[in-house]
Order: C-alpha cells, then sequence, then structure tokens
C-alpha cells in the first residue's frame, strides 16, 4: 500500500449531497449512447432507426480505428438517431425491451488464462470502449502496450458518486475485473482508494494499492499518476472508470452483458438520491425531484460534466447527475459585496463565506478579463507542471515546448479547478484541450 | 434601482452590434457591470464559478491603499502646520492635506480613464479595472505641491507606454504606475526630487527627506548619528516608522502600509514571497554595506576619499526610510510584471531589495532606488521565470530517459 497526500487542490463545499441510500425509480424504458463522448473518433454507423439490436452488438465504429466497435448498451429497437450540425451524431436512442435481455445467453466457458484471452473476449463483446488511455482521454487501441493500468476509486469531484457506497454490492466483481485488467499490462496496476475505502483489496499482490488523500483533484487519474508513475512522451497508460468495474467484473466472470449502473443524482436544485439504473440512463424518469422550474442538468459532475436537457441522457463515462439553478440575477454592485452567506470564493474575499454548504448557480460571477497571473491555478493545480506556462506555449501553438512542459499529463479534468477559480473566468480546460488536439492531428 | 436598470437596458440598445454607437460597448459595459454585476452564465464546465472576479481584486488593491490616503492627507497638513508654526488639529490637518490629495487624485483618474478608454474602444477590448489600480497608486508616490498637469501627462505616459502598447492588462512589462513616476522623475526633476517639495510649506521652505540627509552630509558620520542631528524633523526609528516626516503622500506611515500587505496577504491578491524576499534581499545586502564601510572606515582596509555615510544605514533604517514599503508591498507584488513562478518571484523580490540598496547606497545622483529597483526586475522577471520553467523542463526529460 502506497500513500499519497495531495496538497493543492479544493474540494467545492455545494448542497446537495446524496444520503447513502437508495430511492425507487421506474425501470428505464430508453436509454442513448452518443459518440460526442468519445474524443478523436469519427463514427461509422452500423444500424439504422428500426433495427433490433441486442446488449453488446456493435452499434458503431471508429472510421480511424475500425478495430474498436461499440457496443449497444441495451437490447431492443433502436428509436431514434439524433443528429446534430453537419450530421453529427448525437444521440442513438435504444427503447430498451426487457424480455429480450433475459433471455440473452451468456457465455458458458470462458478461458481468460491470457493476456490475448482477455483481449478476445473484450473484442467479442465490443467492450473496448470502456477502457480509456492517457494521453488523449480517448478510447485505446487494444494494439498498443500500456506502461501500466489505473482505475480511481477515490473520486474526488463535487457530488461525485460515492463508490464505497455504490459498489458495496459487487466486490466480487470489482476482484475479478481487476484481476482480468491486469493480465492486460505489464507494468503495474494502480487502483487509488480513499481511507479505508475498499480495504478488502489489499489481499491482493497484484494490485499496487494507492491510498490518496487531500482535496480534489486528488482522486483523478492523471494527478494521481502525476505522483507515482508520471506519464512521459511517448508513453500510454489505460484507465477505467471505477463505476464500469461490475459491468467488467461480470464478463469476465460469468460471460453475462449487464449495463446496469447504479447512478446518483445531487445539486442544489434537486432532491439529491441514489437510483438504481443503467449506462445512458435518461433524465426524465427523475423530474419528479426537481425543486425549481429553471434548472441546468449536467451529466456528471459540475466541473467538467455535458450540459443535457430534461429528456438528455447519461454520458458514457459518467454516473452521476448534477442540477443547479439556471441563474439570470444582477444583484446592484455585486462586486462591492461584503459577503455572507450568498457568496462562495477560495480567496478569503468574502466575510464569512463557504461556511455551509454552498447553493451553487450556473451565474459566471463576472465578466471575462485578460489573465492576470494572482496564483489562483497554481493554488488548486497539485501536479509539478507550470500550468501558467503550459498554457501560455498552448496559446502559441508550440508544440515542442507543450511537451516539454508535459502537457501529456493533463487532461481537461485536472484543471477544471483552474477554471473554477480564476479571476479572469478564463476556461483552462479548453486550453488544455486546444494544446493536445494541436498535437494529436499534428500527428 | 428598476430605473437604473431601466436606463442601462435602454442605453445597451444603443451599442448593440450594427449600431451606429457599437464602439462605446466597452464603455458602457464597463459601467454596467460596475452597477449591476454581470448575468454572465458559464457555458460549459466548469458549470459553477468562484465569486472573485478581476473587479473585486483590483477594487481589494484600491481598499488597502485608502488608509495610505487618509494618512497622507493628514501628514500633509501636519508637516505644513510646523512649518507655518499654527495649530490645526488633527481633522483641520487632513482636510488641509485633503485640499492637496483630491486635485492629484482626480488629475490621475481623468488621465487614466481618458487612455483606458480610447483603447478599449480602438482595440474593441473590455475595459480592465487594473488601471483602477495604477490611477490610485500614481498620486501616492507624488509629493504634495506637484502641479497638476504633470500628474496628467505622467498618468498618461505610464498608461500608454507603460501598458496599452504591449496590449494592455495582462500583457505589460513594466508597471504603469511605476513608469509614470519614473517617466515624471526624469522629465520634471525640480518638481519630484530634492529638498524642496516634501512638505508644505512658506515660499522656499526646505525640508530634507530621511534619504537626504545621509547622501548629501555635511561631513561624513554615520547615518545614525546624521540623523540625529537633524533638528528640523524627528528622524528617530520610531518616528519613522510612524510617517510624520517628508515624503511621497502615500509612502511614510509604515503600519497602514503593513496593514495593507497584511490584508492583500490573507485575500490572496499579492505575493507574500514577494514581500518577503525583497526585505530578506534588502537586509542582506544593507548588512554587506555595512560590513563594507566598517572595514573600509573603522577596520584595517584604509580607502581613500571621502567615506559613504550610506553604506552606515542599518538595515531596519533602509526598510523605513524612502518608500521602500510601499513599493514592495504595492508596485512590486503586481502580478502581470513580476515573476509567475513561485520560485522566480522568491527571485525577484530577493533582487529588487538588493537593487534598492544598491541604487540608494552607492549611485551619487538618486538616493530613492526602490522604484528603478522594481522596474529593472519587471525586465528581468521574464527572464527568471524562463529559468525557472526550463529547470521544470530538464527535470521532466531527465525522467524520461
Amino acid at each position: 500500500m502506497q500513500k499519497i497526500t495531495i496538497k493543492k487542490g479544493h474540494n467545492i463545499n455545494i448542497s446537495g449531497l446524496a444520503s447513502r441510500e437508495y430511492s425507487n425509480a421506474p425501470t428505464q424504458k430508453f436509454v442513448s449512447i452518443s459518440p460526442q463522448d468519445f474524443n478523436y473518433i469519427k463514427p461509422k454507423l452500423l444500424v439504422k432507426e428500426g433495427d433490433q439490436v441486442s446488449l453488446g452488438d456493435a452499434i458503431f465504429f471508429d472510421k480511424t480505428n475500425p478495430e474498436v466497435k461499440w457496443p449497444s448498451i441495451a437490447s431492443g429497437t433502436i428509436s431514434k438517431i439524433v443528429y446534430g450540425e453537419r450530421r453529427a451524431v448525437l444521440d442513438i436512442i435504444i427503447e430498451v425491451d426487457e424480455e429480450k435481455e433475459k433471455n440473452i445467453e451468456s457465455d458458458k466457458q470462458i478461458n481468460l488464462s491470457s493476456k490475448d484471452n482477455v483481449k478476445e473476449l473484450i473484442h467479442k463483446h465490443n467492450f473496448w470502449p470502456f477502457f480509456t488511455q492517457r494521453p488523449f482521454n480517448k478510447v485505446v487501441n487494444p494494439n498498443d502496450n500500456p506502461k501500466c493500468i489505473i482505475v480511481s476509486l477515490a473520486d474526488s469531484s463535487p457530488l461525485a458518486n460515492n463508490l464505497s457506497f455504490s459498489l458495496a454490492e459487487s466486490k466480487e466483481y470489482i476482484i475479478s475485473a481487476l484481476s482480468n485488467l491486469k493480465k492486460l499490462t505489464d507494468g503495474q496496476l494502480y487502483v487509488a482508494v480513499r481511507g479505508d475505502n475498499f480495504s478488502f483489496l489489499s489481499d491482493y499482490d497484484f494490485i499496487n494499492l494507492i491510498q490518496v488523500e487531500g482535496p480534489h483533484p486528488s482522486g483523478n487519474v492523471g494527478v494521481i499518476l502525476n505522483r507515482v508513475n508520471p506519464l512521459n512522451q511517448n508513453e500510454i497508460v489505460w484507465t477505467v472508470h471505477g463505476s464500469h468495474l461490475p459491468v467488467l467484473g461480470k464478463l469476465f466472470s460469468k460471460g453475462v452483458i449487464d449495463f446496469s449502473l447504479n447512478i446518483c443524482i445531487g445539486g442544489p436544485a434537486v432532491k439529491p438520491s441514489y437510483i438504481k439504473s443503467r449506462i445512458g440512463a435518461r433524465f426524465n424518469l427523475y423530474k419528479d425531484s426537481l425543486l425549481m422550474e429553471n434548472v441546468r442538468i449536467i451529466s456528471g459532475n459540475v466541473l467538467t460534466g455535458k450540459h443535457v436537457d430534461i429528456d438528455g441522457f447519461l454520458g458514457f463515462y459518467h454516473s452521476s447527475f448534477s442540477v443547479i439553478e439556471e441563474s439570470y440575477e444582477r444583484p446592484f454592485i455585486g462586486w462591492l459585496h461584503p459577503g455572507g452567506k450568498s457568496k462562495y470564493s477560495v480567496f478569503n474575499a468574502y466575510l464569512g463565506s463557504n461556511k455551509k454548504s454552498f447553493d451553487f448557480t450556473t451565474l459566471q460571477n463576472g465578466s471575462n478579463r485578460a489573465f492576470v497571473p494572482i496564483d489562483a491555478w497554481e493554488k488548486v493545480f497539485p501536479m509539478d507542471i507550470y500550468i501558467n506556462a503550459l498554457a501560455r506555449s498552448i496559446e502559441a501553438n508550440d508544440i515542442d515546448e507543450m511537451e516539454q512542459l508535459g502537457i501529456y499529463e493533463c487532461d481537461e479534468e485536472d484543471v477544471a479547478l483552474c477554471s473554477f477559480v480564476c479571476p479572469s473566468k478564463s476556461d483552462v480546460g479548453a486550453i488544455i484541450r486546444k494544446g493536445l488536439d494541436t498535437i494529436y492531428f499534428d500527428k | 434601482m428598476n430605473f437604473l436598470r431601466k436606463i442601462f437596458e435602454e442605453t445597451g440598445k444603443l451599442v448593440e452590434k450594427g449600431k451606429p454607437l457599437s464602439w462605446a460597448y466597452p464603455v458602457w459595459e464597463a459601467a454596467d457591470t460596475i452597477f449591476f454585476s454581470t448575468n454572465k452564465q458559464t457555458s460549459k464546465g466548469p458549470h459553477i464559478r468562484d465569486n472573485m472576479d478581476i473587479k473585486r481584486t483590483m477594487f481589494f488593491v484600491v481598499i488597502a491603499l485608502i488608509p495610505c490616503y487618509i494618512f497622507g492627507a493628514y501628514n500633509i497638513g501636519y508637516l505644513n502646520a510646523l512649518a507655518m508654526e499654527i495649530e490645526r488639529g488633527i481633522i483641520g490637518n487632513t482636510i488641509f492635506g485633503f485640499t492637496y490629495v483630491i486635485p492629484i487624485l482626480i488629475a490621475t483618474f481623468v488621465a487614466g480613464a481618458i487612455c483606458e478608454l480610447t483603447f478599449a474602444i480602438i482595440r474593441k477590448h473590455e475595459v480592465n479595472e487594473g488601471f483602477l489600480v495604477s490611477c490610485a497608486l500614481i498620486p501616492l508616490t507624488m509629493p504634495p505641491d506637484v502641479p497638476l498637469w504633470q500628474v496628467f501627462i505622467g498618468t498618461s505616459f505610464g498608461i500608454i507606454i507603460g501598458k496599452e502598447i504591449f496590449g494592455g492588462v495582462g500583457t505589460n512589462i513594466f508597471n504603469p504606475a511605476l513608469t509614470s513616476r519614473a517617466f515624471m522623475y526624469f522629465a520634471f526633476p525640480t518638481k519630484i526630487s530634492g529638498d524642496k517639495v516634501w512638505a508644505v510649506g512658506p515660499d522656499g521652505y526646505s525640508g530634507a527627506t530621511a534619504l537626504a540627509i545621509p547622501a548629501n552630509p555635511v561631513e561624513y558620520d554615520t547615518a545614525s548619528n546624521l540623523f540625529a542631528a537633524n533638528t528640523q524633523f524627528d528622524y528617530s526609528t520610531v518616528n519613522m516608522f510612524w510617517g510624520l516626516i517628508p515624503g511621497s503622500i502615500g509612502e511614510t506611515n509604515k503600519l497602514l502600509i503593513l496593514f495593507g500587505a497584511f490584508f492583500l496577504i490573507y485575500c490572496g491578491i499579492a505575493s507574500w514571497r514577494i514581500m518577503l524576499s525583497s526585505v530578506l534581499g534588502l537586509v542582506f545586502t544593507a548588512l554587506l554595506f555595512n560590513l563594507l564601510n566598517y572595514l573600509t572606515v573603522d577596520g584595517i582596509l584604509q580607502a581613500g576619499g571621502f567615506p559613504n555615510a550610506m553604506l552606515t544605514i542599518t538595515p531596519l533604517q533602509h526598510i523605513l526610510i524612502g518608500s521602500f514599503l510601499f513599493g514592495t508591498v504595492f508596485m512590486a507584488t503586481e502580478p502581470v510584471t513580476s515573476s509567475h513562478t513561485n520560485t522566480g518571484r522568491w527571485i525577484y523580490g530577493f533582487l529588487i531589495g538588493v537593487l534598492t540598496v544598491i541604487i540608494r547606497s552607492i549611485n551619487p545622483a538618486y538616493p530613492e532606488g526602490v522604484f528603478l529597483a522594481i522596474l529593472i526586475m519587471n525586465m528581468f522577471a521574464p527572464l527568471i521565470d524562463y529559468y525557472v520553467v526550463q529547470a521544470n523542463i530538464k527535470m521532466r526529460l531527465a525522467r524520461n530517459v
């Protein structure tokens, strides 16, 4: 067991944390998978509206890497394919046929003795999209040889799905998933946990258990890697989202395809709860829990999630919905406000703020301004990277310098807090993504 | 409130894109967001944002300066009363002082606002609140009866040459307020240096600042003795701390400057590393010069010529005389023109302290060295950052092998 403590960072004290119990909800009738959730792919559809699909059937593939196909996340009928601008596929909505899902046959005999066996099984059921890589945060290329694999069970983002609760019933599947993940790499398998959660994992030698402490972003795989095994140029690390371990575990141990997922709904504008649901769940089933009219529904967390409408679906890699109020308020001379409960800042700039959990809204709380380096980003960015210098090299389009300054170690989620605290209201994540895009398309 | 809101909404329609008055949008936006916080919303992640913005950041620096203004005004009145040999009382002195401070303040803000708004319109960028800080700093570095037209020209020079020609706030190399100060120092030396300008008195009234005394002694002695021998003002260590001595408007009371320093550090706006390291640099160099003086005057290495009384100033006296503390707390910590890395900030601050003492003690022409030291280090800050970042790059390359 290795212990790492992250000092720089900030736990955003946002209200609407779900208590650790499940509330009842009707079963999902519609689920969706959106090609937009995957970076750098050119999707080519294999199905059309009205087609019958079964769990795990390939429904589209990536033209740049045809080997990787995406699974149907339900058995049933393709009810609608939603197109956006320039015919980009936004959503592939599947109407769930529960009878058909129950009767699906599972692989009776699974031989997973070698790396190739595991890869074959993943390939057969189109499970590669569950594996993402750093750098670039994209779906892996199965032919790559990752230097290590890392799984974070210590998500520290605001209102995150607490995996020690939502995965509590899946012990054996977690172990099965991890033991087979280990076969995919010649290097280490890192598993990050927080405190005493998942203590049963310390019994297994093949797992390199890391106990993380400290505020967000301490649970991000990028931040943990930066401490334990930094990512260098031309190296690749694979990662699997903690909430997907039971899905993989069920496939590896029993040959069953089951995309159920325990999701959490939280935020100041909703009645928070945990719900037993599935990947790609639709939000409108839970709309009774909304506390007000004007809300923004976010698939994922409030820092990096995507904005969906009330009929929207959970992103492929997300395991929570966050709901905050859409505010259009314009307080009189707000910048002179003395403080109190209506303000939240990581700076000591308001009297008596941050004491209680705070009802955040979608207000940006300031106009966009030229960047003034008052050490705000650095306060919440725990990696040994000069983020300010890196951002400048990205704006200057200097690929050599980006590489030298460690852009491969960063991802949007690692710098989301920088954008949160930035007094100039810069979007640091967008800058990092721009740099990664520049490098990706240059090669 | 609704009435005001309506005015802004109506005038806002006039400056929309495509309307003849659209060029005035930056001015309208600045006024609008001063009265009503912006309702701009986040578009994508992060969907929530901190309540701190640039307006408040800059406004807090101005708040930190307000006590210096009040004391500066009082001090003008106090020194005047001393020169005129009259009694006016605390309030009377302060009001007397404000009759000097407020015109300077108005001249600065008019010049600053004209420059900033003009450039915002030409460049089509928002008005950055940073100019408020520059304009609040400039009067505090001035002697009380500086001609207003000089302030106007100096401020314009500082804002345009110090900031706008480099692209505005965020891309400037030199601190605009200090650029103004330096410009005025060299352009109008008779009104901003020497013995005549620091206290408002009868015609020809002369009051030497603490720095001028060891710089131009009649006969060599240690600085402490020279201070003690000065009968016109009380240049004891305690009184120099309380600031009832001639000097620029904002620089004299060290307690209020320290209050400003702690306020800015507490709020997370100014870098304590720069403040601490410049004091360390100053103490280090002052001690070195004390030693040098000991060796050349009292010790074995007898040097020829006139011994330099400036070398005998103790570190504490160096901190208290002149505008070292004011410059360190409010000027050196200006985030854009100082180093951007924490390691760099230590080096940058330390060298400001070192250069301050060198310019004060060894250069015979001008006894005040802080503003020049900070401007020189402004110039070197990007170089310092470059080497700090290179060290990080080398570390990463070494790891890669």
